[in-house]
């Protein structure tokens, strides 16, 4: 490697911040994925990301563990090259590609130098399309599945979202998880032709979606993309419809945990909003001005005037393809809890009863608008929020778009979209941790 | 979220297994080569130009001794400012152990000129503007930082110059911050594994205070009071005892400028910079613990003490890790994961200015036994020992490394953030000389710090256990 090209790339951001980011991208259909370029001044990096529906959802009444094991066996070698002459092409560039599979999308990120393209291209597709789904392999995956889930067993954070997710989204929400045990039921009796018919349903190029963004043009982009994934067919589109509230159950979930210092808190509830609805906007930002940063009212109270925690904050989670979740997450010592909790149900009744101020909303909205512009100037975070924007069913607008949507909203609106879709008394309060200890 | 404290364990850092989490440095003779972009010194004001090392320029202001590094980038319009302050945990002793993270904490109560009273604070400033911003404590350092649009540097540099030497320090804010930090202290009790490597550490430095970790004891966070903390801030928060750096977007002889008008109010610290003395004393024979509590999977550490992290031979043990634990091809994956022993096995040295750890690090899997886990982690350093490593793993891990170099510097803040580590080991030009010494590393000198540093009887050996969850029903 030459020294003097990876010095240029000291050359760093990525992000030129003008009203016309849109004219750095490129979107067009190649064998049938939707690509996205976005073309950047830093040198020499490129980050690609990517994501299908072949996430967890997509187990539908089959084995709850057959798509993350799926995603475990795409970079173990491939009916072409096994693991290691996969990995020692990979390594001997320094590229590096990952697969995850998450609630609804099978997602891959990549980074690499501009001149190893074609050959990361190459490999993505390899792996996607041909994986050679071994049997020793297979074992191993299943052995480190079971052990992750293990291992979350006794994570008070883990053990409290898995809670909240199944308190608040009904039974066939593509939201909602299987239980950490039934994961590792699952994993135990999954077998390998499970694996294969899941690829051979799930996976294709109709609804994948692919960014590069970084040193690049799409012009080189197409050439390889198309070559890699010429003749690749399949695939379905993503689960946007959700069975509606789930039914009422308690409004308090106790998860005792042995020998814990910390407990683990989450109150909310379900918000029926997708990410692109009309009042989404609306309550992202007034949520932020609850719980978002330093400034927002459950810091500046609960932490930084009463001392009751570390760490405090409300956001709106999984909104992406169905309705999300609003939610406050905290951390409290056992011998606070009781008090952590009864600050943070007083900051939101009152945040709920009387909303936020106009100066609230107006220091709000600039720091968001601010943020946003800081938030896109690594080729990571670039990428990251184009794939987030086109999967959330915006456009590539959108990029320039937000700001000037963030800019536009109204006190009264923010306030109608809280008042609309909340109400504390609905909400599920879930406690992680020793209990027995708690004040 | 404001402050973050540094106990990690190598198996964590999937992604990056080179510079593990906070950097590494080393001091080199050989001369540093410029970048290829060296900037002309600009002439300013009441400061003196020291150097450029890879298109960074370094100058000090004059008047106090206050050290500046300015790396421009104008490819996007931010930027990110840092102050560094050489002090950190190894700075404390029985009694102010987390003093350096409770004072970090304390720094966002307000200063005299920007405080919450007057709605101008650090937090109030940087979140009106839109600026991502942190701060973190390690064992040799502290660091505040913030990535703003351009328009808004000069407001955070104000607030931050401020702060440097007119905190508020109140009695009151240190009450409802203790609980604050006791509450970090408690999430990380939650994790075994750090549990483990504070056990690992504790065990493996005795004199230095490396000993002790830096969020703390809990007894010192409960009871540590203001006026130690004053003593503490009046000790080390000096001009002279900082480094600002400045990466991204912005003009190079304005900057100075205001820098000056911020800083230039502070005289030199009336009392030297107290240095640290204590020397480790030899270790004399292998050292164990063991952690018990609740769990399903266990964990194994092995760890030594290496140089200090600017010595010549971290570039080869940097490399040395990268074989062992850096990608499928790696051979801890091979012998650990590969075989079913381990579900994540990793080798790496979290560098210091004085003696550093490497350790080395698996988690079982299922199944698995501590004692097959730390043999089968031994016997792959006793390999290359005995073996050395091959050209071609040295050549592999040369390029991922080169490659992750580059990596690390997309975005300001990340730049910042690396530079950060080199100043606190004691040479940022190491930020650009590292990876030049790295491509000199040859598979003799690989095997040679194997053997030099991997004695068994300089090992420290820690096990988590996992038990049996107890009764606990809730309330």
């Amino acid at each position: 490697m030459n020294r003097l090209i990876l010095m240029l790339a000291l050359s760093l951001s990525a992000f030129c911040a003008s009203a016309d980011m849109v004219e750095h991208a490129q979107r067009e259909r190649v064998a049938g994925i939707d690509v996205v370029t976005y073309h950047t001044e830093v040198k020499d990096v490129v980050v690609v990301v990517g994501a299908l529906p072949a996430g967890d959802a997509f187990a539908g009444t089959g084995n709850a563990a057959v798509p993350t094991l799926t995603s475990m066996m795409l970079d173990r070698g491939t009916r072409n090259l096994d693991q290691f002459a996969i990995a020692r092409q990979l390594e001997s560039v320094g590229a590096e590609i990952s697969f995850g599979a998450g609630p609804q999308s099978l997602e891959v990120r990549a980074k690499f130098l501009k001149k190893d393209l074609p050959l990361v291209i190459g490999l993505i597709a390899d792996e996607l399309r041909t994986p050679a789904f071994s049997a020793a392999e297979f074992n191993k995956a299943k052995q480190q599945f079971i052990g992750a889930v293990e291992s979350s067993l006794q994570n008070t954070g883990a053990r409290a979202q898995e809670a909240f997710s199944r308190a608040v989204f009904a039974p066939g929400d593509p939201n909602r998880p299987h239980t950490l045990e039934e994961f590792i039921a699952a994993a135990k009796v999954a077998t390998l032709d499970e694996v294969k018919a899941f690829h051979a349903q799930n996976y294709g190029p109709a609804h994948f979606t692919l960014v590069v963004v970084g040193d690049v043009s799409m012009d080189t982009a197409r050439t390889e993309i198309a070559k890699a994934f010429a003749g690749w067919t399949g695939g379905h589109d993503y689960l946007t419809s959700a069975p509606g509230a789930a039914p009422a159950g308690p409004n308090e979930i106790k998860i005792p945990l042995a020998d814990k210092t910390s407990v683990s808190v989450l109150l909310g509830q379900a918000t029926g909003l997708r990410h692109k609805d009309p009042d989404s906007l609306a309550l992202q930002v007034g949520t932020a001005i609850l719980g978002r940063g330093f400034t927002g009212r459950l810091m500046a109270t609960v932490r930084d005037k009463e001392g009751l925690t570390y760490d405090i904050g409300a956001g709106i989670v999984d909104d992406t393809l169905v309705g999300g979740a609003w939610q406050l997450s905290a951390s409290f010592a056992p011998s606070l809890l009781s008090k952590g909790v009864a600050a943070s149900r007083r900051e939101l009744q009152a945040w709920w009863q009387n909303g936020v101020t106009d100066k609230e909303l107006s220091q709000r909205k600039r720091g968001i608008i601010g943020g946003y512009e800081v938030g896109l100037s690594t080729t990571g975070g670039l990428a990251t929020t184009i794939l987030s924007n086109l999967q959330r069913g915006y456009d590539l607008n959108w990029l320039d778009a937000y700001p000037k949507a963030v800019d536009a909203l109204t006190v009264s609106q923010v306030n109608a979209a809280i008042k609309a879709h909340l109400d504390p008394s609905k909400m599920v309060l879930v406690e992680a941790g020793s209990l027995s200890a708690a004040k | 979220m404001v402050s973050s404290v540094r106990t990690t364990l190598p198996g964590r850092l999937v992604a990056s297994c080179f510079v593990l989490l906070f950097g590494c440095s080393l001091a080199l003779a050989a001369p540093a080569t410029p970048g290829p972009a060296v900037p002309a010194p600009v002439v300013a004001d009441g400061f003196t130009f020291v150097k450029s090392v890879g298109g960074i320029s370094e100058y000090q202001l004059t008047s106090n001794g206050l050290t500046i590094l300015l790396a421009p980038d104008h490819s996007a319009p931010v930027v990110t400012f840092q102050v560094t302050y050489r002090v950190g945990s190894r700075n404390e002793v029985t009694g102010t152990t987390g003093a350096t993270h409770i004072l970090e904490h304390m720094m966002f109560k307000g200063s005299e000129g920007y405080n919450d009273a007057k709605g101008n604070s650090v937090k109030q400033y940087l979140e009106r503007v839109g600026g991502q911003y942190n701060a973190s404590t390690s064992v040799d350092r502290t660091n505040y930082f913030a990535t703003v649009g351009r328009d808004s540097l000069e407001g955070y540099i104000a607030i931050e110059a401020d702060r440097m030497r007119r905190l508020l320090l109140r009695e009151s804010d240190r009450q409802a911050e203790m609980t604050v930090v006791r509450n970090e202290y408690e999430r990380g009790k939650n994790d075994p594994d750090n549990l483990l490597l504070e056990a690992v550490t504790a065990a493996a430095y005795v004199a230095l205070p490396y000993h002790h970790p830096t969020i703390g004891w809990l007894s010192d966070i409960e009871h540590v009071p203001i006026e130690r903390l004053r003593g503490f801030y009046d000790t080390f928060y000096w001009p002279n005892n900082a480094t600002v750096t400045v990466v991204g977007d912005f003009d190079v002889a304005a900057t100075l400028q205001l820098i000056r008008k911020y800083y230039g109010v502070y005289p030199h610290s009336p009392a030297p910079i107290p240095e640290l003395y204590t020397e480790e004393p030899a270790q004399v024979g292998p050292r164990r613990v063991t952690i018990e509590m609740p769990g399903e999977l266990g964990t194994v550490v092995i760890a030594h003490k290496v140089p200090i992290g600017i010595d010549a031979d971290q570039p080869a043990l940097e490399m040395l890790d990268a074989i062992l634990s850096s990608g499928k091809s790696a051979r801890l994956y091979r012998a650990l994961v590969d075989q079913g022993l381990a579900l994540a096995a990793a080798s790496g040295t979290d560098l210091h200015r004085d003696l550093s750890l490497h350790t080395l690090y698996a988690q079982l899997a299922p199944g698995a036994t501590h004692a097959q886990v730390e043999k089968s982690l031994l016997a792959e350093l006793d390999k290359i020992r005995a073996d050395g490593v091959t050209n071609e793993e040295i050549e592999r891990v040369k390029q991922q490394y080169l490659a992750a170099d580059a990596y690390r510097r997309d975005g300001t803040a990340a730049v910042a953030s690396e530079l950060n580590e080199w100043i606190a080991i004691g040479d940022w030009t190491l930020y650009v000389r590292f990876p030049e010494a790295v491509e000199h590393v040859t598979a003799a000198d690989v095997q040679r710090v194997a053997r030099k540093y991997f004695d068994e009887n300089q090992s420290t050996t820690g096990w988590y256990v996992p038990v049996a969850s107890g009764a606990e029903h809730g309330p």
